[in-house]
């Protein structure tokens, strides 16, 4: 097959479960449950012969230790044809990005017609590990069979109660840098010289347009309910807070250093959830009937020095996909960024307009230009909508390939940052 | 090989009894070194005050080197000397904090002062100034920099007496903050060299230049080089030759190569085989066992490089070299034909096959000594011999310059060696305690300075001689 005439892949239809803030009501639907709820969401709203799919591309980042590989089991535990193969990817919190441009590229090299692509997250299943310690002095006896009880008693008593016993805490941290992420996050607002008034603005702006969203019932297509163990059926995200104000947000500590500008207000929080995406050649939604909403003109995913600026990824990625979908920023009709924290949206602004950085980091000639941080997140975002970290990718991708109909725009630039320094951008057009 | 002083000083408890009781020690400050490959941002979140005349010219320079290492950049004067900053800072999320007369940032890493476009010696007040009021400030191994011209490119005397004037403020504020581990330097940077300026910034304020200290250094454009030198991993794709590199600074040295991303040829004598072989074995890089005096060594290198390296060479470094010390009413001539035949002959003859292969961006730095700046009683020879390396290094300097060649000599002051430990104690102590820092180097500090001016970014040097002696009062 000539270049020219490979497949492209289209975006088809999205689900995602609600984004219920943790230790909610999904504390007890695991990773696997809500990926689970969203594939079968995703299959019930967009109705396709299942004996259609190929792949399974699933994005996960706190994942369960006794099965890494969650795509598979979601494909397992959904009854999915036991031929659909499945992978799971984990890059941070572009990790159902990621999939879903992996997914775009197995259709487009031709290796798949069908392929469903998405994350899902559970941080209320995070686990609580014990030390590592305690498996390197336990195991070589426990494992050994000529092990007598005298081996067993002089175990115990090199086992050190808190070094060995006391289990170890989860948490957002960078493991080169050891920094909690709202920390990296309150370093850049200050290097940047972002105002605690003007994150908590974007903040405020992320909850009104959610807020309204909802009222207008624009994420009713999206949303699939889902069921828990207690047998409770949810329907609805609940960390949009419509009724918040300026006023209000400025009454909140900061959250990670005491002269700090990160409250819990501007920063998005701890959130269970899953959302996935069907992706499938043009040709092949053509022959089942299907209407395609967006295909990828391009992609970008780059790295940055955890050390530095941990999240200011999105201003290299975005100019990069930009230039290589031939677009000027101003070619895009919607722009959406994830939001980790309002400072770090309003850090990556501040740099696409910047030209030095454009020259120093990225390797354009020229900023790619401004955006006022009313123009972007015209449907809210992560602050207000919630983050589960592997879900928000293929949220974003969902929403934004549904806005391109909605409001009848041709291209949207969506932008992603991660833990590791890590980032992602896509620019999607519409099709059809 | 430790030294008991550095040891005491280190611990704060004993630092303070001896304070109290007033013991006559001086108690050198514990160095701040560096050992792990070179960073991206050396200066990370530092601290680094910057002063400079109104007329300065090397503004812009400065600013993005300091905001592309990392540095905190405090800026003396309003918003005219603090926009250059302002605008490189912001693509590197450091914008620079503006800064008083009188104040300066708590414990600044660095104290910098611009004074490139000295009209007069009346202009040095500011100079005087600028430091008088924050040297007390400067962190513990600090680092103390003053920019400038090249006095001899001086439009009148006035100016050149203004433009020297800085080197000689810069020498003695070497001396005066050596106690606290501070070092000072002067850089005259020749028109046209502006932007060679950042690697050695990065060098000259890192811990690397740890033991560097009282220095001026002529940053040219003399040398010709191409494109932006990398911050990491300089090194890579590139193959050095260390004469020597058994044990000691040469060993110190094949290792800070490797470690940029160099293949090393680590040459010795046969005698040394054991050692010699581990570390080429650690550093993956290939062995030459040979004595570089004899006849036979530059065949025999060659026949290595072309057989491994497909003929390739890009870095030199001739370290080896002995002593035979003796006064000169009693010295045999073996002692002097021997010394010499080593330490300069064959550094000659050496570079006379090697010179060939040298294609642009290749560096070649020659060991001497501060005695062969200075001469010493019982090293006729040796000084002859490291003063001739110096002329040397000089005349081929000017010769491969145009080929993108540079050619430096480093001079190590006292450092903490095998053949140093076993100096008679006195001769030792003293040894140590001349220089501003009031102790010895280790290997590992000429190492750095030799592997920074193997470097590409180093383009700005040639034919200097480089002092690594931590501000020895010994010498020119």
């Amino acid at each position: 097959m000539r270049w020219e005439d490979r497949p492209r892949a289209v975006i088809v239809g999205g689900a995602r479960t609600p984004f219920i803030r943790a230790f909610g009501a999904l504390t007890r639907v695991d990773t696997i449950g809500l990926g689970v709820a969203a594939v079968r969401g995703l299959l019930e709203r967009t109705a396709i012969p299942w004996r259609e799919l190929d792949s399974l591309v699933w994005g996960g980042v706190v994942l369960p230790s006794a099965s890494a590989n969650i795509g598979r089991e979601i494909a397992l535990d959904l009854g999915l044809p036991a031929t659909v193969e499945a992978s799971t990817v984990s890059r941070a919190c572009t990790s159902s990005l990621y999939a879903i441009t992996q997914a775009a590229a197995l259709i487009e090299r031709g290796e798949a017609d069908v392929v469903i692509a998405g994350g899902s997250d559970s941080t209320s299943n995070a686990e609580v590990k014990m030390p590592q310690s305690l498996v390197h002095k336990v195991a070589p006896v426990v494992m050994n069979r000529r092990s007598g009880p005298m081996d067993y008693l002089r175990m115990m008593a090199k086992l050190h109660p808190r070094k060995d016993l006391l289990p170890q805490q989860p948490a957002v941290r960078e493991r080169s840098t050891g920094e909690l992420m709202g920390e990296s996050a309150e370093k850049m607002a200050r290097r940047n010289h972002i105002s605690r008034e003007a994150q908590d603005r974007f903040a405020l702006q992320s909850h009104k347009r959610a807020s309204a969203a909802v009222a207008a019932g624009r994420f009713a297509d999206e949303i699939v309910p889902i069921d828990t163990p207690e047998g409770r059926r949810v329907h609805a995200d609940n960390l949009v807070r419509g009724d918040s104000s300026l006023e209000k947000m400025a009454k909140l500590r900061p959250a990670f250093a005491k002269d700090g500008t990160l409250t819990a207000a501007n920063s998005s929080a701890l959130t269970d959830g899953g959302a996935a995406v069907l992706l499938m050649s043009e040709e092949k939604a053509r022959a089942l009937g299907l209407e395609p909403l967006a295909a990828f003109r391009s992609w970008s995913y780059d790295a940055v020095d955890p050390s530095d600026q941990l999240l200011i990824g999105p201003a290299i990625s975005m100019p990069r996909a930009l230039q290589r979908a031939g677009m000027a920023l101003k070619d895009a009709d919607i722009v959406d960024i994830h939001e980790a924290f309002a400072a770090q949206v309003l850090c990556v602004l501040a740099m696409l307009e910047n030209d030095g950085f454009a020259q120093e980091r990225v390797g354009l000639e020229r900023a790619v230009g401004s955006l006022d941080p009313e123009e972007i997140n015209v449907c809210g975002g992560s602050i207000a909508l919630g983050h589960p970290f592997a879900a928000t990718g293929a949220r974003m991708v969902t929403t934004m390939a549904n806005e391109l109909k909605l409001a009848d725009k041709q291209t949207a630039l969506l932008g992603v940052c991660a833990a590791g320094g890590l980032s992602g951008a896509v620019v999607l057009e519409r099709v059809g | 090989m430790s030294d008991y002083l550095v040891n005491l000083g280190a611990n704060p408890r004993a630092r303070k009894l001896i304070r109290t009781v007033g013991l006559p020690l001086p108690l050198p400050q514990k160095l701040r070194r560096e050992r792990a490959p070179w960073k991206e941002r050396p200066l990370d979140g530092l601290p680094v005050a910057v002063g400079q005349l109104e007329q300065a010219e090397l503004t812009a320079v400065l600013a993005r080197s300091l905001a592309a290492a990392g540095a905190q950049p405090h800026v003396l004067g309003d918003e005219a000397q603090l926009a250059p900053y302002l605008e490189q800072g912001a693509a590197f999320g450091r914008r620079p904090e503006s800064m008083g007369d009188e104040d300066c940032p708590k414990r600044p890493r660095a104290l910098i002062f611009d004074a490139t476009g000295i009209g007069g010696p009346e202009q040095l007040h500011a100079v005087y100034r600028f430091f008088h009021l924050r040297l007390r400030g400067l962190d513990r191994c600090g680092r103390v920099l003053v920019l400038g011209r090249p006095p001899e490119l001086a439009v009148d005397p006035v100016q050149a007496a203004a433009a020297r004037g800085l080197e000689g403020f810069a020498r003695s504020v070497a001396k005066e903050v050596g106690r606290r581990g501070c070092t000072a330097q002067m850089v005259y940077v020749a028109p046209g060299a502006e932007d060679r300026l950042e690697p050695l910034l990065r060098f000259l304020l890192s811990p690397r230049s740890a033991f560097i200290s009282g220095q001026a250094l002529r940053l040219s454009a003399d040398v010709a080089a191409e494109g932006s030198p990398a911050p990491q991993r300089a090194l890579d794709g590139q193959v050095a030759l260390v004469t020597g590199a058994a044990q000691g600074i040469g060993a110190a040295t094949a290792r800070a190569l490797a470690r940029e991303g160099a293949r090393v040829i680590v040459a010795d004598l046969p005698a040394a085989a054991e050692r010699a072989s581990v570390l080429a074995e650690e550093i993956r890089g290939a062995l030459l066992l040979t004595d570089i005096a004899a006849a036979a060594a530059p065949a025999s290198l060659e026949a290595l490089l072309e057989e491994r390296f497909d003929g390739q060479l890009d870095i030199v470094v001739h370290n080896a070299g002995i002593t035979r010390d003796k006064m000169l009413f009693n010295m045999a001539p073996e002692r002097w034909d021997q010394v010499l035949g080593v330490n300069l002959l064959a550094v000659l003859r050496l570079h006379a096959a090697l010179e060939p292969r040298l294609g642009a961006g290749a560096r070649v730095v020659c060991l001497s000594s501060i005695s062969g700046l200075a001469g010493n009683t019982g090293q006729s020879n040796y000084t002859a011999s490291k003063a001739g390396i110096i002329g040397f290094v000089q005349a081929a300097a000017a010769q491969l310059a145009e080929r993108g060649v540079a050619v430096n000599v480093v001079a190590p002051g006292f450092v903490e060696t095998r053949m140093t430990a076993r100096m008679p104690v006195g001769t030792r102590e003293a040894a140590r305690r001349l220089s501003s820092l009031s102790q010895g180097g280790l290997p590992e500090d000429i190492a750095e300075a030799i592997t920074f001016l193997c470097s590409p970014g180093a383009a700005g040097l040639s034919g200097q001689v480089l002092r690594v002696c931590g501000g020895s009062f010994i010498g020119a």
